[in-house]
């Protein structure tokens, strides 16, 4: 709006053919510069306009189609069954233990890398002798890709040469398989917490943005560190965490690091994963890749899509009085 | 260094809060050291079983270093597997990629950042929703749909994503050039210069430090994606994430732990130093845009 105003008096401006009649001559010169303005919007966002509905939009209507009919990608034979797959889906025990998983993945996972995320966030931000070094080594986890740290967690937990058993039969502990049912959820966990430097970063940001004064008051008023934390730092970072929220549960339940973490690789894989790490996500890539049920797994990612949707309204929904936005034109800056 | 200097000169002068202020500092760099420890724990020991024996990884207990550090298994590692082949298919989609969805996204966050039209506010409102739309969901049936097209097993899955510009990356850019002075379009436009024009000699060449911070993000994006090579391409033209998931294996049908330890390190590194490289870069291009 305001680059409009500011382009008004060029629209103004005469043209030199434009001393009479201005609607007879725009229309002899071309549109006007507002026309021009808005034509130019759409081509300048055309690009992701085509992109998003072309990549998007079609695929998940593609997928909202298929999972009215019985299509496998091979048989020629298949057929419109309404709501069929869904019908299905409800009454699936498997479907309902795989989104129970994944529930309780996201409900542990994402609160313990923003607890652990803060916390470090908190321990670097401190006058610190080497403080950049400490800040980028422990963000240096966060950029392994999924592939690397799936397979070092595989080795740091490998029955026999991980250096997890290594530790505990060397403090006399029984070694465990981690890998292994009920153990490989909890490694799941630790490779979301592992990347935590990432909600670090994003957190000092913030923090930095505190104002110091704030601080000072608090101690001048005797409040104790935790106290300032909880009172100060705390709901100023709220939308920094909400947003870490939201990102957090849509990242780990669509995550594939079970995949990663399983004996066997690959899509022929799906079904060497623990029980305890087959989560929703596995469960649609094993009916579309291991069985082939294209229909009934397009189903199972439409329900998985609108649980999101749901989900993400609720979070906002729910912190909406709690989330602190500092909007004191003073402290922007 | 902290634990020397808690005993100083003479006792009587420092104070009781003195003492607490230095033991403080201790517990906190010995609480950073090890977590810091900790972090790097799993790389750390990435490393260590990529220079270990098959015989040592098998021997209980756990030999914590290895008796004799295999570096063969960096060249062996390279060897079993077309391993150049399948660094540079991931080199080449991650090239095409990034360099597009820079471009595309660099564009379409112009648009959003300088110009005005019925629609623009909803359509923004989208595009910063789609930045939580999970991707794994619209993957699968995007990768049906490039099967209908005869798309699987080659490039162009890679440049139709780039072409259409990717959400973060148009936020990113749309907030860089809706802070540069309004004067810079107004004499172009003047000049009779049409948009397109003001973008490619004006507002482009002014954005390298968005653009290369946009380009080192997607790279490392591509370069790090598995599930979308691993659906797409076949097994000899796939990317070295792929291939290190799963091409480490005998002929037995046992995985070689050592040789995939040292492989998947070979392949995580470049990523880590263009990390440290650019993160220089991200300081840089951050500190020249708070002078203005």
């Amino acid at each position: 709006m305001t680059v409009d105003q500011a382009s008004s008096p060029a629209v103004g401006r005469p043209r030199p053919t434009a001393k009479t009649g201005r609607t007879r001559s725009t229309a002899r010169t071309g549109p006007s510069m507002t026309t021009r303005k808005h034509r130019a919007f759409y081509m300048f966002a055309s690009p992701w306009i085509i992109g998003f509905s072309l990549l998007t939009i079609a695929p998940m209507a593609y997928a909202l189609w298929l999972s009215f009919t019985t299509y496998d990608g091979i048989s020629p034979h298949w057929h419109y069954v309404g709501l069929g797959n869904y019908r299905e889906l409800m009454g699936d025990s498997v479907t309902w233990d795989a989104l129970g998983r994944a529930g309780l993945f996201a409900l542990t996972s994402v609160p313990l890398s923003i607890i652990a995320g803060l916390a470090l966030a908190v321990l670097v931000n401190r006058p610190l002798k080497a403080r950049g070094l400490f800040r980028t080594l422990l963000y240096l986890p966060a950029v392994v890709p999924p592939v690397g740290a799936g397979i070092a967690f595989k080795n740091l937990f490998d029955q026999n040469s991980g250096a997890a058993n290594g530790a505990l039969t060397f403090f006399g502990f029984d070694a465990i398989g981690w890998l292994a049912d009920p153990y490989a959820r909890y490694v799941l966990v630790m490779t979301v917490l592992w990347a935590a430097g990432n909600i670090m970063i994003i957190s000092l940001a913030g923090l930095q943005d505190v104002p110091r004064e704030l601080h000072e008051a608090a101690r001048i008023d005797g409040a104790s560190a935790w106290r300032a934390f909880r009172s100060i730092t705390v709901p100023l970072l709220s939308p920094v965490l909400l947003f870490q929220t939201v990102t957090g549960v849509i990242a780990s339940v669509q995550t594939i690091m079970p995949m990663l973490l399983a004996p066997t690789a690959g899509t022929g894989g799906l079904t060497s994963i623990p029980q305890s790490n087959y989560t929703y996500m596995i469960h649609v890539f094993a009916e579309y890749f291991a069985l082939g049920r294209y229909g009934y797994a397009s189903a199972l990612l439409w329900v998985l899509f609108l649980l999101i949707l749901i989900a993400t309204g609720l979070i906002f929904k729910f912190t909406s009085g709690v989330v602190f936005y500092n909007v004191d034109p003073e402290a922007q800056k | 260094m902290t634990a020397t200097s808690v005993h100083p000169k003479s006792p009587a002068r420092v104070s009781p809060a003195r003492v607490r202020i230095r033991v403080n500092r201790l517990v906190l760099y010995t609480a950073l050291v090890v977590i810091t420890g900790l972090f790097l724990g799993p790389f750390g020991w990435l490393i260590l079983t990529g220079l270990k024996a098959p015989a040592e990884l098998a021997a209980a207990p756990v030999h914590w270093l290895p008796t004799h550090f295999e570096w063969r298994n960096f060249v062996d590692a390279y060897k079993a597997i077309d391993f150049l082949g399948y660094a540079r298919n991931s080199l080449i989609i991650a090239t095409i990629y990034a360099t597009l969805v820079t471009l595309s996204s660099a564009w379409v966050g112009f648009g959003f950042a300088r110009l005005t039209a019925p629609g623009k506010k909803v359509l923004f409102g989208i595009l910063i929703g789609s930045m939580m739309l999970p991707q794994m969901i619209t993957l699968l049936p995007t990768y049906l749909i490039f099967a209908k097209f005869g798309m699987v097993d080659t490039y162009w899955p890679w440049v139709l994503w780039g072409l259409s510009s990717a959400p973060y990356l148009v936020f990113l850019f749309r907030q860089f050039f809706a802070g540069l002075p309004r004067e810079l379009e107004e004499a172009a436009i003047v000049d009779g210069c049409g948009y397109g024009a003001i973008f490619w000699r004006i507002f482009l060449p002014q954005s390298w430090p968005v653009l290369s911070a946009s380009f080192v993000i997607a790279f490392t994006w591509t370069w790090g994606d598995y599930i979308a090579p691993q659906l797409l391409l076949s097994t000899d033209h796939s990317t070295l994430a792929v291939a290190v998931m799963t091409t480490y294996v005998s002929a037995a049908g046992t995985p070689n732990t050592n040789l995939q330890a040292a492989a998947s390190v070979m392949y995580v590194v470049p990523i880590l130093l263009i990390f440290l490289v650019a993160q220089r870069g991200f300081v840089a291009g951050m500190s020249t845009s708070g002078l203005k």
